[in-house]
Protein backbone atom coordinates (compact mmCIF):
# COMPACT_ATOMS: atom_id res chain seq x y z
CA UNK A 1 0.00 0.00 0.00
CA UNK A 2 1.96 2.61 -1.55
CA UNK A 3 0.89 5.84 -0.62
CA UNK A 4 1.13 9.55 -2.44
CA UNK A 5 2.62 12.03 0.07
CA UNK A 6 4.29 14.89 -1.40
CA UNK A 7 6.37 15.83 1.95
CA UNK A 8 8.07 12.19 2.10
CA UNK A 9 8.37 12.49 -1.76
CA UNK A 10 9.74 15.95 -1.29
CA UNK A 11 12.14 14.42 1.53
CA UNK A 12 13.02 11.69 -0.72
CA UNK A 13 14.46 14.20 -3.20
CA UNK A 14 16.22 16.47 -0.56
CA UNK A 15 18.20 12.34 0.38
CA UNK A 16 21.33 13.08 -2.02
CA UNK A 17 22.03 16.86 -0.51
CA UNK A 18 20.96 15.68 2.86
CA UNK A 19 23.72 12.86 3.28
CA UNK A 20 26.40 15.71 1.62
CA UNK A 21 25.71 17.64 4.20
CA UNK A 22 26.07 14.48 7.00
CA UNK A 23 29.28 13.61 4.95
CA UNK A 24 30.19 17.23 5.57
CA UNK A 25 29.70 17.74 9.33
CA UNK A 26 30.26 13.84 10.67
CA UNK A 27 33.46 13.04 11.71
CA UNK A 28 32.80 9.04 12.13
CA UNK A 29 32.64 8.65 8.03
CA UNK A 30 29.71 7.09 5.98
CA UNK A 31 28.15 4.72 8.60
CA UNK A 32 27.40 7.88 10.90
CA UNK A 33 26.69 10.09 8.56
CA UNK A 34 23.75 8.28 7.65
CA UNK A 35 22.59 7.85 10.77
CA UNK A 36 22.48 11.05 11.47
CA UNK A 37 20.36 11.09 8.09
CA UNK A 38 18.38 8.86 9.24
CA UNK A 39 17.50 10.42 13.06
CA UNK A 40 16.60 13.72 10.91
CA UNK A 41 14.06 11.39 8.74
CA UNK A 42 12.55 10.23 11.81
CA UNK A 43 12.58 13.72 13.05
CA UNK A 44 10.62 15.23 10.27
CA UNK A 45 8.53 12.84 10.11
CA UNK A 46 7.37 13.03 13.51
CA UNK A 47 7.42 17.08 13.27
CA UNK A 48 5.63 16.81 9.99
CA UNK A 49 2.41 19.01 10.89
CA UNK A 50 5.52 21.79 12.24
CA UNK A 51 6.06 22.36 8.31
CA UNK A 52 4.32 24.76 6.36
CA UNK A 53 3.14 23.78 3.17
CA UNK A 54 4.68 26.95 0.53
CA UNK A 55 7.84 27.02 2.72
CA UNK A 56 11.39 25.88 2.05
CA UNK A 57 11.53 21.84 2.67
CA UNK A 58 15.66 21.62 1.99
CA UNK A 59 16.74 25.11 4.70
CA UNK A 60 13.96 23.00 7.26
CA UNK A 61 15.57 19.94 6.51
CA UNK A 62 18.99 21.24 6.88
CA UNK A 63 18.14 23.09 9.72
CA UNK A 64 16.70 20.21 11.79
CA UNK A 65 19.81 17.70 10.50
CA UNK A 66 22.14 20.83 11.97
CA UNK A 67 20.34 20.84 15.65
CA UNK A 68 20.37 17.21 15.63
CA UNK A 69 24.23 16.63 14.99
CA UNK A 70 25.06 19.65 17.28
CA UNK A 71 22.87 18.04 19.89
CA UNK A 72 24.95 14.76 19.72
CA UNK A 73 28.26 16.37 19.63
CA UNK A 74 27.46 18.24 22.70
CA UNK A 75 26.01 14.98 24.26
CA UNK A 76 29.07 12.95 23.52
CA UNK A 77 31.35 15.70 24.63
CA UNK A 78 29.75 15.50 28.25
CA UNK A 79 29.88 11.75 28.31
CA UNK A 80 32.99 12.13 26.85
CA UNK A 81 33.02 9.71 24.22
CA UNK A 82 34.30 11.74 21.43
CA UNK A 83 37.52 14.49 21.83
CA UNK A 84 38.73 16.50 19.18
CA UNK A 85 42.10 16.21 20.04
CA UNK A 86 43.84 19.30 19.31
CA UNK A 87 47.46 18.20 17.97
CA UNK A 88 46.45 15.47 15.77
CA UNK A 89 43.23 17.22 15.17
CA UNK A 90 40.96 14.09 14.82
CA UNK A 91 37.63 13.15 15.84
CA UNK A 92 38.45 10.03 18.01
CA UNK A 93 34.81 7.96 17.87
CA UNK A 94 33.88 5.54 20.34
CA UNK A 95 33.90 2.89 18.15
CA UNK A 96 36.43 2.42 15.73
CA UNK A 97 37.47 5.78 15.37
CA UNK A 98 40.83 5.62 15.01
CA UNK A 99 40.24 2.93 12.34
CA UNK A 100 37.87 5.68 10.16
CA UNK A 101 40.45 8.28 10.97
CA UNK A 102 43.16 7.00 9.27
CA UNK A 103 41.22 6.34 5.94
CA UNK A 104 40.25 10.11 5.99
CA UNK A 105 41.81 12.02 3.09
CA UNK A 106 43.58 15.09 3.79
CA UNK A 107 40.02 17.02 3.49
CA UNK A 108 38.45 15.21 5.92
CA UNK A 109 41.32 15.36 8.20
CA UNK A 110 41.39 18.92 7.73
CA UNK A 111 37.67 19.40 8.42
CA UNK A 112 37.54 17.22 11.27
CA UNK A 113 40.45 19.72 13.15
CA UNK A 114 37.95 22.87 13.03
CA UNK A 115 35.67 23.84 15.82
CA UNK A 116 32.11 22.62 15.30
CA UNK A 117 31.02 26.40 14.46
CA UNK A 118 33.64 26.80 11.75
CA UNK A 119 33.10 23.81 10.47
CA UNK A 120 29.50 24.20 10.03
CA UNK A 121 29.63 27.09 8.30
CA UNK A 122 32.30 26.10 5.50
CA UNK A 123 29.94 22.95 4.82
CA UNK A 124 26.91 25.01 4.63
CA UNK A 125 28.10 28.05 2.57
CA UNK A 126 31.27 26.03 0.51
CA UNK A 127 30.06 22.48 0.01
CA UNK A 128 25.97 23.01 0.11
CA UNK A 129 26.33 25.87 -1.83
CA UNK A 130 24.26 28.33 0.85
CA UNK A 131 24.20 32.17 0.79
CA UNK A 132 26.00 33.68 3.81
CA UNK A 133 22.09 34.49 4.74
CA UNK A 134 20.49 31.44 4.33
CA UNK A 135 23.58 30.15 6.09
CA UNK A 136 23.07 31.76 9.01
CA UNK A 137 19.37 31.27 9.28
CA UNK A 138 20.20 27.62 9.34
CA UNK A 139 22.26 27.97 12.18
CA UNK A 140 20.23 30.64 14.27
CA UNK A 141 22.94 32.89 14.13
CA UNK A 142 23.50 36.74 12.64
CA UNK A 143 25.30 36.77 9.16
CA UNK A 144 28.22 38.70 10.17
CA UNK A 145 28.93 36.30 13.03
CA UNK A 146 28.45 33.11 10.54
CA UNK A 147 30.77 35.35 7.62
CA UNK A 148 33.72 35.79 10.61
CA UNK A 149 33.26 32.04 11.52
CA UNK A 150 33.46 30.83 7.52
CA UNK A 151 36.90 33.23 7.18
CA UNK A 152 38.50 31.71 10.64
CA UNK A 153 37.41 27.99 8.82
CA UNK A 154 38.79 28.83 5.57
CA UNK A 155 42.02 30.86 6.84
CA UNK A 156 42.29 27.28 8.68
CA UNK A 157 42.14 25.00 6.19
CA UNK A 158 44.02 27.18 3.36
CA UNK A 159 46.86 26.93 6.30
CA UNK A 160 46.43 22.84 6.60
CA UNK A 161 45.94 22.04 2.50
CA UNK A 162 48.22 24.41 1.44
CA UNK A 163 47.63 27.61 -0.85
CA UNK A 164 47.36 25.41 -3.80
CA UNK A 165 44.28 23.96 -2.42
CA UNK B 1 39.91 53.63 -0.04
CA UNK B 2 40.07 51.58 3.20
CA UNK B 3 41.63 48.04 2.96
CA UNK B 4 38.84 45.22 2.62
CA UNK B 5 38.69 43.12 5.73
CA UNK B 6 39.46 38.89 5.43
CA UNK B 7 35.52 39.42 5.49
CA UNK B 8 34.71 41.21 3.03
CA UNK B 9 37.37 39.26 0.67
CA UNK B 10 36.17 35.99 1.39
CA UNK B 11 32.38 37.31 0.69
CA UNK B 12 33.70 38.56 -2.40
CA UNK B 13 34.71 35.46 -3.61
CA UNK B 14 31.71 33.76 -2.28
CA UNK B 15 29.76 35.83 -4.69
CA UNK B 16 28.32 37.80 -1.30
CA UNK B 17 28.76 41.33 -1.95
CA UNK B 18 26.04 43.77 -3.21
CA UNK B 19 26.42 47.02 -4.59
CA UNK B 20 28.83 50.02 -3.58
CA UNK B 21 30.07 47.27 -1.48
CA UNK B 22 30.80 44.95 -4.13
CA UNK B 23 32.23 47.80 -6.37
CA UNK B 24 34.72 49.15 -3.51
CA UNK B 25 36.34 45.83 -2.56
CA UNK B 26 36.06 44.34 -6.39
CA UNK B 27 38.28 47.58 -7.05
CA UNK B 28 40.52 47.38 -4.04
CA UNK B 29 41.35 43.82 -4.80
CA UNK B 30 42.15 44.17 -8.78
CA UNK B 31 44.12 47.48 -7.58
CA UNK B 32 46.56 44.11 -5.52
CA UNK B 33 48.24 41.42 -6.31
CA UNK B 34 48.03 40.20 -2.90
CA UNK B 35 44.21 40.45 -2.57
CA UNK B 36 43.76 38.88 -5.55
CA UNK B 37 45.81 36.11 -5.15
CA UNK B 38 43.91 35.53 -1.45
CA UNK B 39 40.46 35.86 -3.80
CA UNK B 40 41.90 32.78 -6.08
CA UNK B 41 43.00 30.64 -3.00
CA UNK B 42 39.45 31.08 -1.58
CA UNK B 43 37.79 29.95 -5.04
CA UNK B 44 40.33 26.90 -5.18
CA UNK B 45 39.24 25.88 -1.42
CA UNK B 46 36.02 25.62 -2.53
CA UNK B 47 36.05 23.76 -5.64
CA UNK B 48 38.34 21.21 -3.71
CA UNK B 49 35.40 21.05 -1.34
CA UNK B 50 32.43 20.78 -3.69
CA UNK B 51 34.55 18.21 -5.94
CA UNK B 52 35.42 16.13 -2.50
CA UNK B 53 32.24 15.71 -1.61
CA UNK B 54 30.03 15.70 -4.87
CA UNK B 55 30.91 11.87 -5.25
CA UNK B 56 28.40 11.77 -2.80
CA UNK B 57 25.04 13.09 -3.90
CA UNK B 58 25.51 10.20 -7.14
CA UNK B 59 26.15 7.48 -5.04
CA UNK B 60 22.77 5.33 -4.41
CA UNK B 61 20.92 6.52 -1.21
CA UNK B 62 21.17 3.61 0.89
CA UNK B 63 17.87 1.12 1.37
CA UNK B 64 17.48 1.83 5.18
CA UNK B 65 16.78 5.34 4.55
CA UNK B 66 14.24 5.02 1.40
CA UNK B 67 12.43 2.48 3.28
CA UNK B 68 11.98 5.32 5.74
CA UNK B 69 10.18 7.34 3.28
CA UNK B 70 8.44 5.29 1.09
CA UNK B 71 6.92 2.51 2.81
CA UNK B 72 6.39 3.42 6.62
CA UNK B 73 3.30 1.36 7.36
CA UNK B 74 5.98 -1.82 6.82
CA UNK B 75 8.70 -0.65 8.96
CA UNK B 76 7.70 0.85 11.96
CA UNK B 77 8.42 -1.73 14.99
CA UNK B 78 11.90 -1.92 13.06
CA UNK B 79 11.75 2.22 13.26
CA UNK B 80 10.59 2.47 16.67
CA UNK B 81 13.04 0.27 18.00
CA UNK B 82 16.03 1.98 16.54
CA UNK B 83 14.71 5.16 17.35
CA UNK B 84 13.95 4.02 21.11
CA UNK B 85 17.72 2.41 20.92
CA UNK B 86 19.68 5.82 19.70
CA UNK B 87 18.31 8.47 21.53
CA UNK B 88 18.26 6.34 24.70
CA UNK B 89 13.89 6.80 25.27
CA UNK B 90 12.54 4.89 28.15
CA UNK B 91 12.31 1.15 27.07
CA UNK B 92 8.40 1.29 27.56
CA UNK B 93 7.78 3.90 24.87
CA UNK B 94 8.45 0.93 22.27
CA UNK B 95 7.16 -1.82 23.40
CA UNK B 96 3.84 -0.16 24.89
CA UNK B 97 4.04 1.87 21.80
CA UNK B 98 0.89 1.41 20.19
CA UNK B 99 -1.41 0.43 22.95
CA UNK B 100 0.63 3.91 24.90
CA UNK B 101 -0.28 6.11 22.11
CA UNK B 102 -3.84 5.04 21.87
CA UNK B 103 -4.93 5.88 25.33
CA UNK B 104 -2.72 9.06 25.20
CA UNK B 105 -4.91 9.99 22.49
CA UNK B 106 -7.90 9.28 24.25
CA UNK B 107 -6.12 11.09 27.36
CA UNK B 108 -5.34 14.24 25.48
CA UNK B 109 -9.50 13.62 23.72
CA UNK B 110 -11.34 13.58 26.47
CA UNK B 111 -9.01 16.63 28.34
CA UNK B 112 -10.47 18.88 25.52
CA UNK B 113 -14.58 17.36 25.83
CA UNK B 114 -15.51 15.69 23.22
CA UNK B 115 -18.82 15.97 21.02
CA UNK B 116 -20.47 12.87 20.64
CA UNK B 117 -18.87 10.90 23.68
CA UNK B 118 -15.59 10.02 24.91
CA UNK B 119 -15.39 7.13 22.88
CA UNK B 120 -15.74 9.19 19.85
CA UNK B 121 -13.43 12.13 17.45
CA UNK B 122 -14.55 15.17 18.11
CA UNK B 123 -15.76 17.95 16.36
CA UNK B 124 -12.74 18.86 14.22
CA UNK B 125 -11.19 15.46 13.70
CA UNK B 126 -14.50 14.22 12.85
CA UNK B 127 -15.52 16.72 10.22
CA UNK B 128 -11.93 16.14 8.60
CA UNK B 129 -12.46 12.19 8.69
CA UNK B 130 -15.73 12.50 6.64
CA UNK B 131 -15.06 15.18 4.11
CA UNK B 132 -10.68 15.03 3.65
CA UNK B 133 -9.72 12.73 0.89
CA UNK B 134 -5.79 11.33 1.43
CA UNK B 135 -4.30 12.60 -1.96
CA UNK B 136 -6.33 16.12 -2.27
CA UNK B 137 -5.93 17.46 1.31
CA UNK B 138 -3.87 21.11 2.23
CA UNK B 139 -0.20 20.16 3.05
CA UNK B 140 -1.16 22.66 6.06
CA UNK B 141 -4.81 21.37 7.19
CA UNK B 142 -5.40 21.30 10.84
CA UNK B 143 -5.98 17.48 10.68
CA UNK B 144 -4.45 15.43 8.45
CA UNK B 145 -5.38 12.22 7.61
CA UNK B 146 -3.05 10.05 6.86
CA UNK B 147 -4.97 6.60 4.92
CA UNK B 148 -7.70 5.11 4.86
CA UNK B 149 -8.98 1.13 5.42
CA UNK B 150 -11.41 -1.23 6.17
CA UNK B 151 -11.19 -3.49 9.51
CA UNK B 152 -11.80 -6.93 9.66
CA UNK B 153 -15.72 -6.26 10.20
CA UNK B 154 -15.55 -3.84 7.05
CA UNK B 155 -15.72 -0.58 8.93
CA UNK B 156 -14.08 2.29 7.03
CA UNK B 157 -11.23 3.58 9.36
CA UNK B 158 -8.83 6.14 9.16
CA UNK B 159 -5.78 7.57 10.62
CA UNK B 160 -5.08 10.91 11.41
CA UNK B 161 -2.45 13.23 12.69
CA UNK B 162 -3.11 16.86 14.09
CA UNK B 163 -1.13 19.38 16.39
CA UNK B 164 -2.24 17.72 19.85
CA UNK B 165 -3.55 14.28 19.07
CA UNK B 166 -3.49 11.79 16.55
CA UNK B 167 -5.03 7.93 16.25
CA UNK B 168 -7.34 6.16 14.42
CA UNK B 169 -10.96 6.06 14.73
CA UNK B 170 -13.44 3.81 12.80
CA UNK B 171 -16.84 4.77 11.22
CA UNK B 172 -20.16 3.62 13.21
CA UNK B 173 -23.65 4.13 13.32
CA UNK B 174 -22.65 7.04 15.72
CA UNK B 175 -19.74 8.94 14.54
CA UNK B 176 -15.91 8.21 14.49
CA UNK B 177 -15.47 5.57 17.49
CA UNK B 178 -11.89 5.83 18.66
CA UNK B 179 -9.98 3.16 18.60
CA UNK B 180 -7.48 1.55 21.45
CA UNK B 181 -8.33 1.47 25.19
CA UNK B 182 -9.06 4.05 26.98
CA UNK B 183 -6.45 4.65 30.60
CA UNK B 184 -6.44 7.28 32.86
CA UNK B 185 -3.00 9.14 31.52
CA UNK B 186 -3.43 12.81 31.77
CA UNK B 187 -0.71 15.12 32.96
CA UNK B 188 1.93 14.29 30.88
CA UNK B 189 3.74 16.84 29.60
CA UNK B 190 2.85 17.50 25.69
CA UNK B 191 6.43 16.45 24.50
CA UNK B 192 4.92 12.92 25.59
CA UNK B 193 2.14 12.51 23.83
CA UNK B 194 3.48 13.05 20.84
CA UNK B 195 6.55 11.00 21.16
CA UNK B 196 3.70 8.20 22.09
CA UNK B 197 1.31 9.28 18.99
CA UNK B 198 4.17 9.74 16.01
CA UNK B 199 2.71 8.79 12.86
CA UNK B 200 5.26 5.35 12.75
CA UNK B 201 3.19 4.36 15.90
CA UNK B 202 -0.33 5.44 14.24
CA UNK B 203 0.71 3.47 11.53
CA UNK B 204 1.73 0.32 13.24
CA UNK B 205 -1.70 0.81 14.78
CA UNK B 206 -3.39 0.77 11.21
CA UNK B 207 -1.17 -2.05 9.73
CA UNK B 208 -2.82 -4.40 12.94
CA UNK B 209 -6.49 -3.11 12.47
CA UNK B 210 -6.84 -3.47 8.55
CA UNK B 211 -7.87 -6.42 7.00
CA UNK B 212 -6.55 -5.73 3.51
CA UNK B 213 -4.67 -2.93 1.50
CA UNK B 214 -5.25 1.25 1.91
CA UNK B 215 -7.91 2.27 0.11
CA UNK B 216 -6.49 4.13 -2.92
CA UNK B 217 -7.95 7.30 -4.05
CA UNK B 218 -10.71 6.19 -5.64
CA UNK B 219 -11.61 4.03 -3.41
CA UNK B 220 -11.80 6.56 -0.65
CA UNK B 221 -14.03 9.06 -3.08
CA UNK B 222 -16.55 5.83 -3.47
CA UNK B 223 -16.20 5.11 0.28
CA UNK B 224 -16.84 9.37 0.98
CA UNK B 225 -19.90 9.39 -1.28
CA UNK B 226 -21.66 6.19 1.00
CA UNK B 227 -20.96 8.55 4.15
CA UNK B 228 -17.83 5.91 5.19
CA UNK B 229 -20.54 3.43 5.56
CA UNK B 230 -19.66 -0.24 5.36
CA UNK B 231 -22.18 -2.70 3.75
CA UNK B 232 -22.87 -3.86 6.62
CA UNK B 233 -24.35 -1.06 8.01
Amino acid sequence: MKLADPFADGILALLPRLRRFAAGLSRGGAGEADDLCQTTIERALRNRDKWQAGTRLDSWMYRMMRNIWIDEVRARSRRGETFVDEEAGLGIGASGGQDESAALGDVDRALAQLPDEQREAVVLVMIEGWSYKEAAEIVGCPVGTLNSRLVRGRDALLARLGEAA
Amino acid sequence: MTRPTPEQIAAFADGQLEGAEHADVAAAIAADDALTAQVAAHQALRARLSSHFAPVTSEAVPDRLVALLSAPQTDVVDLAQVRARRRGLPRWTWIAGPALAASLVLAVTLGRGGGTGADYAPDQIAAALDSQLVGEQPGDAPVRVLLSFRDAAGAYCRAYSASATSGIACRDGEGWKLQGAASPGAGRANGEYRQAGSEAEIMAQAQALAAGPALDAEAEKAARARGWRGPSD
